[in-house]
């Protein structure tokens, strides 16, 4: 598709159509940044990574100095001298090394036992519960960044403020009113073919009339297309990502970044976004660990490559996943769903480390870990304290937020 | 020959081979309305004035422009011959048409039900597109697309072909008919229901869902009711289910006891609460504010005062064809405080340059592509459809809709060489590139655009040179369909 | 066409067209036998190509039942009455009145001596003519010279090697020796050829061992014989990329093993084309193995002498059959070999089975019930007129196993086989939909079990939904294990296979893939659905009915006009060889 496209530019639209938007592009530029300033001077970025099936936690941060783990998981267990032990009680899963290199270096915190104070077992309002943030209301019809997103937009906004990059359709967090989500594969589907028309037009004004404001937007959808396309060249050599799925979106959310064109919210999935992924009801051992292992060594990559670009400390990364899953493993050798787990925050403002009380192994709640950490905490802090959003507009009441962040 | 643009001179576009003729063989620089905005109109806030019917004057002629217009709300965009028609028919003869078409619509509607009726949710999508596009009842379509974004139901939720067919089915049957009958129609409609988590309303457990977005989105609208409306309106709904994709009225789950709803006291059923919200004038006001939107304007709020006449109007009998007709003949449709004020929606776009264009593309396609766009149709964002104005544009849905034009005209990809500027130029009269050009800078943009847009534009379809014609009109279609001025309806 | 680079490219295709076509229509000069063209050809072509009798195919292509099978076609008609097809007809006109015969028999006498073609590094494109008849070369290459003048670009290049040497087009560089038109894309190209005269033996194509080894595999007596050096090709990045591309999608690392493994290790790709009645059959031979024990692709090599798949099956309306020679148990104990990455699906696959079977392992324990010889089965559905018809006609699919121990497994995968149709109707139970209902008909001496939706509260019996089409089933004849997705194809498929056990039936040694396409039957299927794909036909191209109809009927008369396709892959003592046989219907 681009390949013709860039045919038709070459051939068809030839140099002289370019030429003048190029001229145009310093006025536009100078004036969009302008636009943003005024809004809000943060330039931070968050990026979500969705876990679809529920993950199971315990095998994934190990509680190995308690033996009721060894006693529930007779054929899950980790053997303790595989894992890579972040204290006395705890270790990582064996193939999480990256994660244990990102947790020494104090950019990878831990969050341990969240959950919702009201739990649901199908994958389907459970995953509703986090999407909506609201779990008295899951027939809302906003996702949570969708209202947050929607909460900030202007009548000047001219930029798509967050975008999905993945194969799956759109998670529901995203769904907005007001404001139009794209969702992508590749950065190339955000890119505008070509300039034409663009025989553009220096008059344009910036008053407040509707033209001007098309004007506007059209000028950004072309410059950011031509900042697009120079990062990904810039990024093309040197970063270096393994071949999975998920790392293959972390570098475009990462070119993104780089082309610096606005998008204040990112998120990715893992795990296929409906049926099976984390899902490991049978012969977990193995599928578990290739899932592990792609999110610990794709998320590595991707802080490794916005640190090299000295971009690390505009960016927040976190998972979620729709619940954990049961203590006891079940008789297919797996795991059943559950609730309270582990969400991963990665960037180069955190303070690191652990946060939160590992949940009781033996106080149970129908065989699943209870949560000591409420989900929504852990939004009103990305939306208060990291992008600047007013977490109380987009949940409804004012959740405390967690001391996680370096100001 | 300005002159032929601001005078009441009509006739200058009759010749159908107007291209060879004088009149475009120098810049013209067509700025009618342009020149008009200059000025804040003092009548618009008139309200006699606003709804008297526009009468064609030395100030505000009956020209290419305000058919352009006209065509744009009322319909998805006009070709080049409907555009000449209008201009010989007039104002009122136009709307008439636009409003009950000579040919009868009823057979074509029942041929597009036919094909569509064993489609997926897809290919629903892709029917409707194909019936936009070939409808010889284009107003019918638009507001049957007015209609899906009000009683959004989301396919989604759904999760029925069938029932979503039945549903826009539904609005189409009273798109341009009574909203009493549509709203009888809605309350109990399966893919509504289903849509609002409404689908289970038990005597003792009365789901508040449906009669909440009832009030709050389809009628009267926050603060036009209180909680109680809701808790008591949803009452009257009990007993009513969608089971096996089956609307089913279960008697004993229905609670007749007596309700109170709007101070109103009865043992009201469904079609009562209809009754009783349709006896708010809030009802009334509220619809014509939104469509007040959709045909005149979404820059700024109409005043209150201009929207009372027709609101009374409407509420006396909500017929719509009525109130739409009273829109599109008013002074105010055809007054610059409409021209060019509204943000054309991704469907009004894409549909703008196939239907200039005079050829049916690929729909299933087009479908995929406008839900880039944000119009996903069949799938509107949430109970309050689409937001529109403002919202559908961002530097994205702007790069998105540079492409879809470009792979609707580039002659190649999935849409193929259906749409061909150059054949069109030519079947109009057109011999050189130039005189192609400057046509379709009235087919598509009325040459609305300021001067220096004008003559950047028309220079533009000078190369590159060595370009066949045809190569260089669908570049240079590409171009005037994603200047900024394209985009507003 | 809108953009400078296709209108070049184009036109550079219309130059190759008609440089083809003067070659085709050389001229001669007598001179004495000329040694085969191979011989000419530089011992480092990539690739080559020679149609060594190319009556054989005219004939079957150009003759009498082709031209009258194509010529009726509606199609054929409307396409020659466009303005560009009269172009041609004109053009082609002119060219037997100036050769003074019609074009089949000028097309045959010109290249009778067959047509070689070949790919060398640095871009060079060599293609050889022998012709029949020296006259009719030479008033050819004449006329089409004097077309390439009149253009400016036609013209006598300095002579190569003493030989004297043309171009159509400023490019391309050409020469008459004896009987033989030899044609290069430049001059450099050329004069490499024309130096193989002399050098002779080492230096040509004939004398490397990958080519004489290949020609080997493709039978030398075929009508047509192609050589690729893999060896070399390898070096091409998106040849390489397409052999790394790791089977991401268990089911085509499934289907497809073998096949890009061997490629992977092989040197040389030999093809072969022969004419054999009605039939064009292609064989390819690569000299790689999918190898041993050690290869992720293990799993679909035959292991003793003898093995190999078996024979498809036969029933009636059948549209698609393929045997394959598989380990399941082998592939899935290499799963974290073939996939690294786990697809939502297989991990979903795994919680069911894991369902089904009880916990059982699904390896160790369930896989490796299965034999290695699992085949598939596609067919037409006959519908009940009692139950109704739906709108849409899906085809019926079956899979076929053999157990290894029939009488032990044959309960558990009952057991799982209603587990599984019970979770189907838990969950649309759930959502308010109905389900399926458990029979337990009789079909000869095998009672099996078949789960159907219920008609009876349906009114429009001739327009059902598409579940309709599936009444899934499982039937156990023998030592097999039938999971069908319509009682009828398994009630056909214990027919089959009754017939099968008592009949002497033996594997295909060596083979671990065959697949049989019907295309009469796929033409049925098509025209019963003619409805359905006419009106997806419309909304996609944005045609009206008439021409999607038009299109539809072309597609399934065009069909009609092949009779069965047969494709087969295995491996042989040292090589791995495919089959592929079209029949067609004159």
């Amino acid at each position: 598709m681009s390949y013709t496209r860039r045919n038709f530019l070459k051939g068809a639209l030839g140099a002289s159509m370019v030429l003048p938007f190029g001229t145009a592009m310093p006025h536009l530029l100078t004036s969009s940044a302008m636009a943003a300033k005024k809004r809000d001077d943060r330039n931070t970025v968050l990026v979500v990574v969705q876990l679809s099936g529920g993950n199971d936690g315990l095998n994934t941060v190990v509680p190995y100095g308690d033996d009721e783990y060894a006693r529930n998981r007779y054929s899950l267990r980790m053997p303790t001298k595989d894992l890579h032990k972040i204290n006395s009680y705890i270790g990582f899963h064996p193939r999480m090394g990256a994660f244990m290199r990102l947790y020494k270096e104090g950019r990878l915190t831990i969050v341990r036992g969240v959950g919702s104070p009201y739990p649901d077992r199908s994958h389907e309002n459970a995953m509703r519960v986090w999407h909506t943030a609201d779990p008295d209301n899951l027939s809302r019809q906003r996702g949570w960044l969708g209202r947050a997103i929607d909460n900030e937009w202007a009548p000047t906004t001219t930029n798509a403020p967050a975008v999905f990059v993945g194969p799956i359709s759109r998670p529901f967090a995203l769904n907005a009113g007001n404001v139009i989500i794209p969702s992508v594969r590749s950065a190339g589907d955000l890119v505008a073919s070509h300039a034409g028309g663009s025989a553009e037009f220096s008059g344009a004004n910036a008053d407040k009339s509707l033209l001007s404001f098309v004007r506007q937007c059209r000028a950004s959808g072309y410059a950011n297309s031509r900042r697009i396309e120079a990062a990904a060249k810039r990024a093309a050599n040197t970063a270096k990502y393994p071949s999975f799925g998920l790392a293959n979106h972390l570098r475009t959310v990462a070119q993104l970044i780089r082309a610096d064109i606005g998008i204040r919210i990112f998120f990715v999935e893992l795990g296929g976004g409906g049926i099976g992924g984390f899902d490991n009801h049978a012969n977990q051992l193995g599928n578990h660990c290739a899932m592990l292992h792609q999110l610990s060594e794709s998320t590595a990559a991707f802080v490794d490559d916005l640190n090299g670009d000295k971009l690390l400390d505009r960016v927040l990364l976190m998972t979620f996943s729709e619940f954990g899953r049961t203590v006891k493993e079940n008789g297919r050798r797996g795991t059943n769903h559950g609730n309270a787990a582990p969400i991963f925050l990665a960037g180069g403002k955190l303070k690191g480390g652990l946060v939160g009380t590992h949940p009781s192994l033996t106080d149970l709640d129908n065989g699943a870990l209870k949560h000591d950490i409420d989900f929504r905490r852990v939004y009103a802090t990305v939306l208060d304290q990291w992008l600047g959003f007013e977490s109380r507009l987009t949940l409804d009441k004012q959740y405390k937020p967690l001391n996680i962040l370096n100001t | 020959m300005d002159s032929c643009f601001r005078r009441n001179d009509k006739y200058c576009f009759r010749n159908r081979n107007y291209m060879s003729s004088a009149i475009l063989q120098k810049p013209l620089r067509i700025i009618v309305m342009a020149q008009q905005t200059s000025k804040r109109p003092v009548k618009a806030t008139d309200p006699a004035w606003a709804w008297a019917a526009y009468k064609p004057s030395d100030s505000a002629p009956w020209n290419l422009a305000r058919a352009g217009h006209l065509y744009r709300r009322a319909g998805f965009g006009a070709n080049w011959g409907e555009l000449q028609q209008a201009l010989s028919d007039g104002p009122q003869r136009t709307i008439d048409k636009l409003l009950k078409p000579k040919i009868d619509p009823a057979s074509f509607n029942r041929e597009l039900d036919q094909y569509e009726s064993s489609a997926s949710v897809d290919g629903l999508r892709a029917w409707w597109l194909r019936r936009m596009i070939q409808t010889p009842h284009p107003l019918l379509e638009k507001m049957t697309l007015f209609w899906h974004s009000h009683f959004a139901a989301d396919a989604a939720k759904v999760k029925s072909a069938r029932l979503m067919q039945q549903n826009v089915q539904l609005l189409r049957s009273q798109a341009l008919g009574s909203l009493r009958t549509m709203l009888e129609g809605i309350w109990c409609d399966p893919a509504m229901l289903l849509s609002a988590a409404a689908d289970t309303n038990r005597k003792a457990r009365p789901n508040e869902n449906f009669a909440k977005s009832l009030f709050e989105v389809f009628t009267v609208g926050p603060g036009g009711y209180t909680e109680r409306d809701v808790r008591e309106a949803s009452r009257a709904f009990t007993g009513w289910f969608v089971l096996r994709s089956r609307l089913r009225y279960i008697e004993r789950e229905h609670d007749d006891g007596a309700k109170q709803i709007f101070g109103r006291q009865g043992k009201f059923k469904g079609d009562d609460v209809v009754r009783v919200v349709l006896e708010q004038p809030a009802t009334a006001q509220r619809l014509v504010r939104k469509l007040y939107r959709f045909f005149i304007s979404e820059t700024e709020e109409p005043d209150a005062r201009v929207l009372a006449a027709p609101a009374e109007s409407f509420a006396k009998d909500y017929d719509i064809p009525k109130l739409v007709g009273t829109v599109l003949r008013s002074n105010l449709f055809f007054s610059p405080a409409a021209y060019r004020r509204r943000i054309k929606s991704p469907v009004e776009f894409s549909l703008g340059i196939i239907k200039g264009l005079e050829e049916t593309v690929s729909t299933t396609q087009l479908a995929k592509d406008l839900s880039k766009l944000g119009q996903n149709l069949y799938h509107p964002p949430t109970i309050h459809g689409w937001s529109g104005g403002r919202h559908w544009l961002n530097s994205s849905t702007m790069a998105a809709r540079s492409n879809l034009a470009l792979a609707l005209l580039q002659g190649s990809g999935p849409y193929g060489a259906k749409l061909n500027p150059w054949l069109i130029t030519q079947k109009y009269g057109a011999s050189t590139v130039e005189s192609a050009a400057r046509f379709l800078v009235e087919l598509f943009l009325q040459a609305d655009p300021e001067g220096v847009v004008y003559r950047t534009l028309l220079k533009s379809a000078q190369s590159p040179a060595d370009a066949k014609p045809q190569d260089r009109l669908r570049r240079f279609a590409h171009s005037v369909t994603t200047v900024a001025e394209f985009n507003l309806a | 066409m809108l953009c400078n680079r296709k209108v070049h490219r184009s036109v550079a295709f219309e130059r190759f067209v008609l440089v083809a076509l003067l070659a085709v229509f050389g001229f001669e000069r007598t001179f004495a036998a000329l040694p085969p063209a191979a011989e000419w050809i530089p011992k480092n072509a990539v690739i080559s190509l020679e149609v060594s009798n190319p009556k054989a195919l005219l004939d079957m292509l150009t003759g009498k039942e082709a031209t009258a099978a194509v010529t009726a076609l509606p199609a054929y008609k409307s396409l020659m009455s466009s303005a560009q097809s009269q172009e041609l007809l004109t053009m082609i006109g002119f060219i037997e009145g100036t050769l003074g015969t019609d074009w089949r028999t000028g097309l045959a006498k010109l290249t009778g001596g067959g047509i070689t073609i070949a790919i060398c590094p640095e871009e060079i494109f060599l293609l050889i003519i022998d012709a029949e008849d020296e006259v009719m070369l030479g008033s050819i290459h004449e006329l089409f010279l004097n077309i390439a003048r009149n253009d400016g670009r036609g013209e006598e290049l300095a002579s190569i090697e003493g030989v004297t040497a043309w171009t159509f087009n400023g490019k391309e560089a050409h020469t008459i020796i004896g009987k033989r038109f030899v044609l290069a894309s430049s001059a450099e190209g050329l004069k490499k050829v024309l130096d193989l005269r002399d050098k002779g033996v080492g230096e040509n194509l004939t004398s490397k061992a990958s080519y004489q080894a290949a020609r080997q595999a493709a039978g030398p007596d075929s009508a047509a014989t192609a050589f690729a050096d893999l060896s070399l090709l390898k070096y091409v990045p998106e040849f390489s990329a397409l052999l790394e591309e790791s089977g991401g999608n268990p089911l085509s690392a499934l289907a497809f093993a073998g096949i890009v493994e061997a490629l992977r290790e092989s040197s040389w790709l030999g093809l072969g084309l022969d004419v054999e009645q009605s039939s064009l059959v292609l064989r390819a031979s690569v000299d790689g193995k999918a190898g041993g024990s050690s290869s992720s692709a293990g799993f679909a090599l035959p292991k003793k002498a003898g093995q190999g798949v078996l024979p498809n099956l036969s029933v009636p309306r059948r549209l698609a059959a393929i045997s394959l020679h598989r380990d399941l148990h082998e592939f899935y104990a290499a799963k974290d070999d073939l996939f690294p990455e786990r697809t939502s699906g297989l991990i979903f696959f795994e919680n069911m089975m894991g369902i089904f079977f009880s916990g059982r392992d699904l390896t160790s324990e369930v896989l490796s019930q299965a034999k290695p010889e699992i085949r598939l089965v596609l067919a037409e559905q006959e519908y009940d007129a009692a139950i109704g018809t739906p709108q849409v006609k899906l085809p019926a699919f079956a899979i076929i196993f053999c157990l290894k121990d029939a009488e032990e497994f044959d309960i558990v995968a009952e057991e799982a086989w209603q587990k599984a149709v019970g979770l189907i109707n838990f969950t649309r139970g759930q959502q308010a939909m109905p389900g399926l209902i458990i029979d337990r008909p009789t079909q000869g001496e095998t009672r099996f079990t078949v789960a159907y939706f219920s008609a009876v509260d349906v009114e429009d019996k001739s327009k059902l939904e598409q579940r309709f089409n599936f009444r899934p089933s499982v039937a156990m004849p023998g030592d097999y294990l039938i999971f069908s997705s319509s009682d009828g194809l398994a009630r056909d498929l214990v027919d089959a296979l009754d017939r099968e056990m008592k009949s002497s039936h033996e594997a295909l040694a060596g083979t671990h893939s065959a697949l049989e396409i019907d295309a009469e039957q796929v033409a049925s299927i098509l025209e019963a659905n003619r409805m359905t794909l006419v009106r997806g036909n419309m909304v996609k191209k944005g045609r009206t009915q008439a021409e999607s109809e038009a299109g539809i009927d072309l597609m399934i008369t065009l069909i009609k006009l092949a009779k069965q396709l047969k494709l087969s892959a295995g491996t042989g003592k040292d090589l791995t060889q495919a089959k592929l046989e079209l029949s067609l219907n004159f």
